[in-house]
């Protein structure tokens, strides 16, 4: 059997179990694997050869059940996708932990009802229309190209390792994650369901916007869904469908014009733009306190040279932007 | 080394002290920056969200305009390095191409495609080399230690357009280990600073900052560094309303990368804008000299 | 203690389509699952799934196909059915919202596979099984279904011959309850992990049909077991047909392309059986490489192709098994796939106990017959889980209030905490590997009689170890011991029907290879194997094969 060098790595894994009583602690198991070795492998060699106590999820060890997402070295991943042999160059050791932003039930078992709710919120079936209906007895017709619009967001396993990167699902339990927000592209975009503005609108209060655009769920994603990527679509979409009704969406747009003017963004002016004027006077208190550093921000910027060249640019592609039909 | 510099917005306002030290350290290593005057904004993650297309098309006459020039860009910005690229990608799709095409061809201006964006912590690590930059160190920033904060543009998403790891970068610690100080590592140097829902959700944006600043404290830090003027705007402008969020005063030095270059080669405070930080950076400026503890 | 007028145990495709029926008949339904219904094994499914809806396609081909690859072992009247009802069912996946791949006219694409007269497995790209997954559990969402996800199946309550319900264990707070309902329908799926090489995911471990043997469920053609040529030699992940398709090539220890000499014509193209048994032969006469594999090159189609044409292998051998298939051979041996056999039904997924139904892999209609046929399988569980729903719901009105007891409850937990008592005797996951030694050694590809017997022997001893079978671990929450336990004890008791009927069966057919009777013998073994559970070991029993319209031929291809 082709293995090459065992590497000795010292794995330290969380530990914790509500029902003896004790803190969470990380345990140390050293094992003897050759690099290629998933970190599921190495943790179920644990279980059957050292301490089968150690609790986690898995099913398919071939990355398709979505079961044994964790943090390896801190960063979200599925288990069975992750070679023992990179982690241990870079850290010279592993630590595993269980996901982000979802309670622990026991050593690296996650409570996920969090992320399912989230799921569940966004309606994830096809919602239809009775005037009309499906065709009877046959396949609705959809062109590969229809098809390919959905981009990658058939591939989701909802495994939860995006939820567990994003750092918006940290600081504001009210947005709903990557997962949800690419499961909601996906009935967007789709043809045969007919509630794609409502969806759209329904999504904007407290969801869509605070999207921080880390791409940490992308990076963070076995299979390569590319959540953040469609959460800026779907963006683009509630803009050109139902304008800047939010307060993320008055930035974009804000933004837009406020480059249109100049070519270079007025700061100043852009805070004014987002917050209206009722909304400004709770920044001047820190208005005030960077002018005292830096004074040339009440000053409007200079235009660029060849700044015709850009507002042609906009009056070509003003109406460009993404519609979501 | 020459290349079109592309500077940014806030680097030429709020920001001017970024410029200011990136002209001093480029003057000092010999990287000579091409003023572009008509560089627009790169659309900075906003304009995408309003419009794709036109923000592409935007991109690509900046990147026309470098390659007129026979040049690639230099940014010194993780958005407008992460803006100009991802531009650079969109517009290889056949229907984006079309489409920016159109309307560019209509202003006589022609893009093939070909221009490389850089950031200047790209160039120090790549092209200057941590080995050269240690040479020319006239202080040692010894004894302080400090946590790179990469921002996530700069690193993600992960394409071929990327040059380090999306969530286990090295660069910025070679070049703080070059300039003599001490790199910190915490999980934190790859995470978001909040910024871009500063204005939109400004509550989860502190507590975003105020957790990275922590962990960054917790590990050890005496200052961060940046090399993202909008990162430096969260966690320098506004650590204020982070501390605020944390409950207790954060007290992090913020430089930007350049700055903390300058220091090193030996640009004094004033010549790097650092008087102009929210943050006073005068106590970390202090450390540097005194034995540091192994960490 | 919960109650339904339908309970249904597993949530793949079988049994969320099941549950579905169920719920649309007006019946208060619950699923029970180990897992979540969208991490059930069904995701695996790469391939397709077949059904004639293409213009110049006809059911009638189809049939013949599923026929012909069963080796005559299948029920001509359910294959009829099932064909006839598998444009339809698809049409309705599509309408739940399966993003299929299309044809340029925007219709469904269709891709020819083994064994089939024409291109007629639908799919979604390489992911068919998720995709259907995907869609099935998201239309449930629009219907009252009640979830209870992270339960293990522990035992199927019957009162007379009645079925009551069933007690499961939940693995989260450890509680043990049960569950009440008068028609009940195991989908649990296969049971692939009573070998150590096999492409099932872990979970794949026989509850339901283990459970439903224990009860007085019959069980049919355990014997017939499938498996793939190419599997990955460490963790037995699968490398799909494609890889042969495209072009790739098996070598053995010494450096020949040895498939010229089993299969002159088509190489590596030959079916799955012919291909699995000539790597079998290779190494068995010492031709593999040294720790018994063969290799699968693809180096010579070059970087490009494999990259674009075979990117889910690429990445497979890159993620799993730290292989470049561009620069390397891949290692490979066969490795336990399918499961052809399990809990007797008919084609409403009537089992022979009242109130019990099965479906899906867990379920043996039987479609299949020795052989299973690519694109085959995603179909099964959608039209037979469907019809096991259907059945299940008129049943359920007709009986009076099913009811499991608190004492039946209790019987379970006494076991289970018996179990966790125990400071002596094996423990289920060393357990688990021995069962797997024998049934890799004794009961692979190639059986003979002495092996057969020998396993036999082997798996005695090992039922009398289990008897102490203990769980090492005190926690209520999560012990995966508790579940390892459990599953352990009903691989066993399967492993032994599934050697029983290959020990009896003296003839060659579909996946059933005896080297000791090499050819089919339809004058005697035109039959199918019924298994009853005894506390000694199984009982065999043989019922006819249906069988109407098509006369039992050679199969060649």
């Amino acid at each position: 059997m082709p293995t090459g060098e065992l590497l000795t790595i010292p794995f330290d894994v969380y530990r914790y179990d509500p029902a003896d009583g004790s803190t969470p602690r990380y345990a140390r198991y050293t094992l003897e694997l050759a690099p290629h070795t998933p970190v599921l492998t190495a943790l179920l060699r644990i279980r059957s050869e050292i301490d089968p106590s150690l609790a986690l999820r898995y099913s398919c060890r071939s990355a398709i059940c979505g079961s044994c997402a964790m943090l390896v070295n801190s960063k979200s991943r599925l288990a069975c996708q992750t070679q023992v042999g990179p982690e241990f160059a870079e850290h010279g050791r592993i630590v595993i932990d269980p996901m982000s932003n979802q309670p622990v039930i026991r050593d690296l078992v996650v409570d996920q009802s969090p992320f399912w709710k989230e799921y569940e919120r966004i309606v994830p079936h096809l919602i239809l229309d009775p005037m009309h209906p499906m065709p009877e007895g046959r396949p609705t017709s959809m062109s590969p190209a229809q098809v390919a619009r959905f981009e990658e967001t058939p591939r989701c396993i909802a495994c939860g390792s995006c939820y567990s990167a994003c750092p918006a699902v940290a600081a504001d339990p009210a947005f709903p994650g990557p997962m949800a927000l690419a499961k909601l592209y996906r009935f967007v975009v789709d043809p045969r369901d007919t509630a794609s503005q409502d969806r759209l609108m329904r999504i904007q209060p407290g969801g869509l916007w605070t999207c921080l655009r880390c791409h940490l769920c992308t990076s963070s994603c076995p299979k390569d869904v590319r959540p953040s990527e469609r959460i800026r679509d779907l963006k683009e979409m509630a803009i050109a469908a139902q304008g800047a009704t939010e307060r993320g969406s008055r930035h974009a747009v804000g933004f837009k014009d406020n480059i249109a003017e100049r070519g270079l963004l007025n700061e100043s002016k852009l805070v004014r733009q987002t917050d209206g004027i009722v909304g400004m006077i709770g920044q001047i208190p820190q208005g005030l306190r960077m002018l005292r550093r830096k004074p040339e921000i009440l000053r409007a910027p200079h235009a660029i040279e060849g700044q015709d060249e850009v507002q042609r640019i906009y009056e070509l592609l003003e109406d460009a932007g993404e519609d979501g039909t | 080394m020459r290349y079109a510099y592309y500077p940014g917005c806030v680097a030429q306002e709020s920001g001017k002290e970024l410029d200011l030290s990136t002209r001093w350290v480029c003057r000092k290593l010999g990287i000579e920056l091409v003023e572009v005057p008509k560089f627009s904004c790169c659309g900075s993650g906003f304009l995408d969200e309003a419009n794709l297309t036109l923000n592409v098309a935007l991109n690509a006459r900046n990147l026309a305009l470098a390659e007129k020039q026979g040049l690639d860009i230099l940014t010194i910005c993780s958005t407008c390095q992460g803006m100009l690229s991802f531009s650079n990608l969109q517009y290889r799709k056949p229907e984006m191409k079309t489409r920016v095409d159109g309307a560019l061809g209509q202003l006589g201006i022609h893009y093939s495609g070909q221009t490389k964006v850089t950031h200047l912590l790209e160039v120090l690590a790549r092209s200057v080399t941590p080995e050269k930059l240690a040479g020319l160190v006239v202080r040692p920033l010894r004894g302080l230690k400090v946590g790179a904060f990469y921002g996530c543009h700069l690193l993600r998403p992960a394409d071929e357009l990327r040059s380090e790891s999306a969530e286990e970068p090295h660069s910025f610690e070679e070049i703080i280990r070059a300039l003599g100080a001490t790199p910190v590592y915490y999980r934190g140097r790859v995470m978001c600073c909040g910024f871009p829902i500063l204005f939109v959700n400004p509550a989860s944006a502190n507590r975003i900052a105020a957790h990275q600043i922590e962990d960054a404290k917790s590990h050890g830090a005496d200052a961060m560094a940046t090399p993202c003027p909008l990162c430096h705007i969260s966690l320098d402008g506004y650590q204020n309303h982070a501390s605020k969020a944390a409950g207790h005063d954060l007290d992090m030095p913020i430089f930007h990368l350049p700055q903390l270059v300058g220091l090193a080669l030996g640009a004094s405070p004033e010549e790097l804008g650092l008087p102009r930080h929210l943050v006073a950076t005068e106590a970390a400026i202090a450390k540097i000299g005194q034995v540091a503890v192994p960490a | 203690m919960r109650k339904h007028d339908v309970l249904v145990i597993g949530a793949g495709l079988a049994g969320q389509r099941a549950a579905l029926a169920a719920a649309q008949a007006g019946r208060s339904v619950g699923i029970l699952t180990k897992l979540h219904p969208l991490r059930s094994h069904s995701g695996a499914a790469q391939g397709g799934i077949n059904a004639a809806v293409g213009a110049q396609d006809s059911v009638e081909t189809h049939i013949y196909d599923t026929v012909k690859g069963s080796d005559y072992l299948g029920d001509q009247d359910a294959i009829e059915f099932f064909c006839t009802e598998a444009p339809k069912i698809v049409v309705e996946m599509e309408h739940f919202g399966t993003i299929f791949s299309r044809a340029e006219d925007g219709s469904l694409a269709a891709r020819p596979f083994g064994g089939a007269g024409f291109p007629r497995t639908i799919y979604a790209a390489d992911r068919t099984g998720l995709a259907l997954l995907q869609a099935l559990y998201e239309h449930l969402g629009s219907v009252d279904v009640t979830v209870y996800e992270e339960w293990d199946l522990v035992d199927l309550v019957l009162r007379g011959s009645r079925v009551q319900g069933v007690v499961a264990y939940h693995r989260r707070t450890g509680e043990l309850d049960g569950f009440s309902a008068p028609a009940v329908v195991f989908a649990t799926g296969p049971f692939g992990r009573m070998y150590s090489r096999t492409t099932n995911s872990h979970s794949s471990t026989g509850d339901g049909v283990a459970v439903a043997y224990r009860a007085g469920a019959w069980l049919k053609d355990m014997e017939f077991v499938q498996f793939h040529p190419t599997a990955l030699i460490e963790d037995g992940i699968l490398i799909t047909e494609g890889a042969r398709g495209e072009g790739g090539i098996l070598k053995n220890g010494r450096g020949e392309r040895f498939m010229s000499k089993y299969a002159p014509h088509v190489h590596e193209l030959a079916s799955r059986d012919v291909v699995s048994r000539a790597i079998y032969t290779e190494v068995l006469e010492g031709r593999g490489f040294p720790g018994g594999y063969v290799h699968l090159e693809l180096m010579h189609l070059g970087k490009e192709k494999i990259e674009s044409r075979l990117q889910e292998i690429c990445d497979f051998c890159r993620n799993f098994a730290g292989i470049d298939p561009v620069t390397e051979p891949i290692p490979i041996m066969p490795g336990q796939h399918y499961m052809m056999g399990g809990i007797s039904t008919n084609l409403r997924g009537e089992t022979n106990i009242a109130g019990l139904y099965a479906a899906g892999e867990a379920a043996c209609v039987s479609i299949h017959g020795a052989n299973r046929l690519g694109g085959n399988s995603l179909l099964e569980t959608l039209v037979f889980g469907k019809q096991a729903g259907i059945a299940a719901a008129a049943f359920a009105p007709t009986v009076p209030g099913a009811e499991v007891l608190p004492e039946d409850v209790r019987a379970a937990k006494d076991r289970i905490e018996g179990m966790k008592r125990r400071t002596e005797g094996p423990t289920p996951l060393p357990l688990r590997a021995e069962l797997q030694k024998i049934m890799e050694e004794d009961v692979g590809i190639y059986r003979t009689a002495e092996e057969l017997t020998r396993a036999l022997g082997r798996l005695a001893e090992l039922k009398v170890k289990s008897r102490d079978l203990r769980i090492p671990d005190p926690s209520h929450v999560f012990n995966l011991n508790v579940t390892d336990a459990l599953e352990t004890l009903h691989l066993i008791d399967l492993a032994e029907v599934v050697v029983a009927g290959a020990l009896a069966r003296t003839e060659s057919r579909g996946a059933h290879a005896r080297r000791d009777y090499p050819k089919r013998d339809d004058a005697n073994w035109m039959k199918h194997t019924i298994a009853s559970y005894r506390p000694e070991g199984p009982q065999l029993s043989y019922a006819p094969v249906a069988y109407t319209r098509w006369e039992p031929k050679e199969r060649v291809y």
